[in-house]
């Protein structure tokens, strides 16, 4: 390979590394599934949610099921009765509120 | 073999013509970015904060004690984030002296239910702070945009503004999304 090539392959790949650090937004989506809802978050930039504090807080401000993400950056909980929301809370700032009625495929 | 720049063999009268003037072309790697050097230096102008709060008229928000100024930070509608949502920055000012007294302000669309989820936190120096808010699917047109001061003692206050205030643009969006629901 001559050097041309190689510097042009180097700076493809720097300027390709480079792309994932522009952003940091973190995210929580659910689905139901049955009497299920099931939550995956995340950040943009591919960084898990393991860890981190998922809490499902009725409308009254009852936290009825108190979570943390597993490994595969999911939770999973039974879908409670009433009006409910899902809080991802990654610290003041970093968090995703996800209303019951934004569960992609519950019964409303 | 004498030294310069080799004419090569073109036999062509379009060959001849390129091999002289391709050298010219590299003018243009010169050229092309100074076009776009006036929305670099306006860019440049807005995150300095020499252009003002943001590109949008900033306006008053009535927070509890505290009057804050507020101002989108683009003239757009939210950005499509992908997997992170629908986003759009504001940026806010304090007024003079209430730094002193303020902790923290958060801004959400909708009305926050809790100081936790108050949504996203400014972040900069007391005359310009930014923050990027997801606009949650459930918000509508109706909502307003809410903020959310907590100073050092622990008290928390609430103010809101509606969203085709602060930002037409954003409200445009949303009165879109409804349509097409």
């Amino acid at each position: 390979m001559t050097i041309r090539k190689l510097t042009f392959l180097t700076a493809t790949l720097l300027g390709a590394s480079a792309l994932p650090a522009l952003a940091h937004y973190p995210f929580c989506t659910c689905e139901a599934h049955g009497a299920d809802v099931i939550c995956t978050g995340g950040f943009s930039d591919g960084t898990s949610a393991e860890g981190v504090k998922l809490d499902v807080i009725s409308y009254e401000e009852d936290v009825l099921i108190p979570a943390k993400f597993d490994a595969s950056s999911k939770y999973s909980f039974q879908k409670p009765e009433g009006e409910f929301y899902i809080l991802f809370d990654a610290g003041p700032g970093h968090i995703v509120e996800v209303d019951w009625q934004d569960v992609e495929g519950i019964e409303q | 073999m004498s030294a310069g720049v080799q004419r090569g063999e073109a036999r062509t009268r379009l060959g001849r013509w390129w091999q002289d003037w391709r050298f010219h072309l590299s003018a243009l790697a010169v050229l092309v970015p100074l076009a776009a050097l006036p929305r670099y230096y306006s860019d440049i102008s807005l995150f300095t904060g020499d252009a003002g709060l943001g590109s949008g008229e900033a306006k008053h928000v009535q927070v509890g004690p505290f009057d804050l100024q507020i101002a989108e930070f683009w003239l757009t509608a939210p950005i499509d984030m992908g997997v992170a949502g629908a986003r759009k920055q504001f940026s806010v000012s304090l007024c003079q002296g209430c730094e002193h007294r303020i902790r923290a302000i958060h801004a959400r669309f909708g009305k926050p239910r809790s100081l936790r989820a108050a949504g996203a936190l400014f972040s900069g120096s007391h005359v310009r702070q930014t923050a990027d808010l997801q606009v949650p699917p459930s918000v509508d047109s109706s909502d307003n945009l809410w903020l959310t001061v907590e100073e050092w003692d622990g008290t928390v206050h609430h103010g809101d503004i509606a969203v085709d205030q602060v930002s037409p643009a954003t409200a445009a969006w949303l009165a879109r999304k409804e349509k097409q629901q």
